[in-house]
């Protein structure tokens, strides 16, 4: 049996630490040349992964990163925890309210911007599968995955921008996010179908049950567990500690049903993602509480997940250049196209709708949590992942930049 | 029924020239009619006194005796029996008659299948093309109104019609002071400072929202016909409709003062619950809806 000794505790704590020091660093420097966050910690990843320390130093890698053992079991299980600690925060931010607000310019913005990318995204895979490299018996979750990818959005990269660019309270900046609400919500949801329909085997388990599963699980807890969150938070949060006890039920109530759902066949991913919705939209929730959870994912879990991608891919070896620019080119323009028109039919002008299809156009960590998951279910391979991340890096960094263009 | 539209376009939410009184024969009636009287009587308007139902001779003898308790003679005030859907009859009536208000008793809370499906006060108020007055505790002895809170969202183009028309009420009905409150909601805030903004920068950037929004709502109030009343202005943070709904719930208000929806409102508002429903969901105190027809 597999123990957890001595020397796996030291090379354990030794990992995390440099791991979280390495991507701080790395965060505020790009942070001094405007560039996301998650670009940083990426790249700090790269530097200790296989592509530059791997390749200077193999010794000091392997101690860094053992490929087996107790300490590299710890490692994944941490990593696990914080793409779920993430799901959930991104649930946090969902609150449906906005679209139904905003009206209808927000309410076509968000139809168009889902819709089109995806079924641009699916067909691309569809019809002309020899610019993307996957397994034949998988074409129809391929085509689906891709299509999810290309319709996701990155409501903390987006938000970002928008605070920037001091177009947060304006109309765009409102439509922008109620629209990157809902294609996070849907995106997410598609994707959890997705990987649900790739049994442990690697063959597609029955599509209705898990449908049925999503659909009962998110309806109980929109309707029932709602209700119960709203009624338990303000008892939480003046009978118990401050603010410990909010931040303890709710990452445990996190865990349960990310565990919930993972018991039932559906993935972790989605009952964190639906607990964060409950919570999220609670009334009671105190935006200092958010804060606390925000910063404490942000900045601990947020960085190690990022930084182990760095790792686990030599982005060097699996740079594909015609599938990257495939991959960006088809990014670009199905959210460009989907978002400013749907904008556009909404009643904005030409260029308030061009504004709004680059600001939704930014993927940022979500797509890059997206493509983990997708390459640790063995959906995509390397290529496609690197793809992915550099789509999701160079939409986030261009969408500002053309947003102002368009508005100025 | 025919009635010119065209009457009803642009018309101002004041003054209240026509009050209508919507009756259910409920143990609460006379407490509504008493509370319609006073404020008829202060406003100088027409009154018209509206049942939508069967009309029988048990029916007309108790409307008969309280509107000689009080004081009201018939023959001043419109009296009229419809009969049909409750909700579309009476919001054809008030378009017919050129209704500035509708006065109408509501619970202070429904229960949970009622509240989904709708009531019939609360279903009237979301649709009604004139200002709605929901009394969710009326008494006979008409109490006047003393604590009136605004909801001064300062960016929607109905608050200023709004807050002149929560003005005009509140000099008809003697109140010395009025409270103008704007909430703030900033989602997805907290996400977009953790993602790289350092303590001071948050800092510096929640004081500017806040002084921000502070200066649109004292430049909203300039715009308005103040007079000599006593304003209190204050910017609260919150899910819009909820905010105000527990701010004048810790306040004791009398009356809360709100626009009217800007969208027909579905189930689906109800579900995921925003704005006007926090407020429908339980009322902190009587609620007027004021339609400002722009």
């Amino acid at each position: 049996m597999l123990k957890f000794l001595h020397t796996d505790l030291f090379s354990l704590l030794i990992t995390l630490g440099v791991m979280l020091i390495f991507a701080r660093l790395f965060a505020e420097i790009g942070k001094k040349f405007k560039l996301p966050v998650v670009m940083g910690e990426i790249f700090a990843g790269v530097l200790l992964g296989p592509t530059v320390l791997g390749a200077i130093d193999p010794d000091i890698f392997s101690y860094l990163f053992p490929k087996e053992g107790s300490a590299k079991i710890a490692l994944d299980g941490i990593t696990s925890i914080s793409v779920i600690l993430l799901l959930f925060v991104a649930g946090l931010e969902v609150q449906l309210q906005l679209v139904l607000k905003q009206g209808k310019t927000a309410i076509y913005t968000s139809f168009t911007s889902m819709i089109i990318p995806f079924a641009l995204g699916f067909c691309a895979v569809w019809f002309v599968p020899q610019w993307f490299n996957y397994e034949t018996n998988h074409r129809l979750v391929y085509a689906l995955f891709f299509g999810t990818a290309m319709a996701i959005s990155a409501i903390p990269v987006i938000a970002k921008i928008l605070l920037d660019l001091n177009l947060y309270k304006t109309k765009v900046g409102q439509i922008i996010m109620a629209a990157a609400i809902f294609d996070d919500l849907t995106g997410w949801l598609m994707f959890s179908l997705i990987l649900s329909m790739i049994g442990k085997e690697g063959e597609i388990t029955n599509v209705w049950y898990t449908v049925g599963m999503i659909l009962c699980f998110g309806l109980f807890m929109l309707f029932i567990g709602k209700k119960i969150i709203d009624r338990a938070l303000p008892w939480i949060q003046t009978k118990l500690s401050w603010p410990g006890g909010v931040l303890s039920i709710c990452l445990g109530m996190c865990f349960l049903s990310a565990a919930f759902t993972e018991r039932i066949g559906l993935h972790a991913i989605l009952g964190a993602f639906i607990m964060g919705i409950a919570f999220g939209d609670s009334v009671h929730l105190h935006e200092k509480a958010r804060e606390i959870i925000h910063q404490f994912v942000t900045n601990i879990f947020a960085p190690l997940f990022f930084l182990t991608l760095g790792l686990k891919v030599n982005f060097i070896q699996n740079f594909d250049v015609t599938l990257v620019a495939v991959v960006l080119f088809l990014a670009v323009f199905c959210k460009l196209l989907g978002a400013s028109l749907g904008a556009y039919l909404g009643g904005l002008s030409k260029r308030e709708s061009l504004a709004v299809g680059f600001g939704m156009n930014a993927r940022g960590a979500m797509e890059i949590i997206l493509g983990t998951l997708a390459l640790n279910a063995g959906l995509i391979d390397e290529k496609m992942f690197v793809a992915l991340v550099v789509m999701a890096i160079v939409t986030s960094m261009m969408s500002g930049p053309l947003m102002k263009k368009m508005l100025n | 029924m025919e009635f010119d539209l065209n009457k009803l376009k642009k018309r101002p939410s004041y003054p209240f020239e026509t009050i209508a009184v919507g009756l259910s024969f409920s143990p609460r009636m006379e407490s509504v009619l008493a509370e319609a009287k006073k404020i008829s009587d202060v406003c100088g308007s027409k009154l018209i006194l509206i049942h939508v139902g069967a009309k029988t001779i048990e029916k007309e003898k108790v409307f008969s005796d309280i509107l000689f308790r009080n004081n009201i003679e018939e023959k001043k005030v419109k009296v009229i029996w419809a009969e049909g859907d409750e909700v579309n009859t009476m919001l054809q009536l008030c378009k017919q008659n050129i209704v500035d208000l509708l006065i109408l008793g509501a619970l202070q809370k429904e229960n949970i299948l009622k509240f989904y499906l709708g009531s019939i006060a609360r279903t009237i108020s979301r649709k009604a093309k004139c200002s709605v007055l929901l009394l969710t505790n009326p008494s006979k002895e008409a109490r006047p109104a003393k604590k009136i809170i605004v909801n001064a969202g300062v960016d929607h183009p109905k608050t200023i019609h709004s807050i002149n028309t929560a003005l005009y009420f509140a000099k008809k009905m003697g109140v010395k002071e009025i409270s103008l409150v704007h909430e703030v909601h900033s989602p997805t805030l907290s996400m977009a400072m953790a993602e790289s903004s350092s303590a001071p920068e948050v800092t510096k950037m929640k004081k500017e929202f806040t002084e921000e929004e502070s200066n649109k709502l004292h430049s909203l109030i300039a715009k308005c016909e103040t007079d000599d009343l006593k304003i209190n202005e204050k910017v609260i943070k919150g899910k819009p409709g909820f905010a105000i709904r527990q701010y004048a719930e810790t306040k004791k208000a009398d009356l809360l003062v709100i626009n009217s929806p800007d969208t027909n409102l579905t189930l689906l508002d109800r579900i995921f619950t925003h704005d006007i429903e926090f407020i429908l969901a339980d009322m902190p105190c009587n609620l007027l809806i004021v339609h400002s027809r722009i």
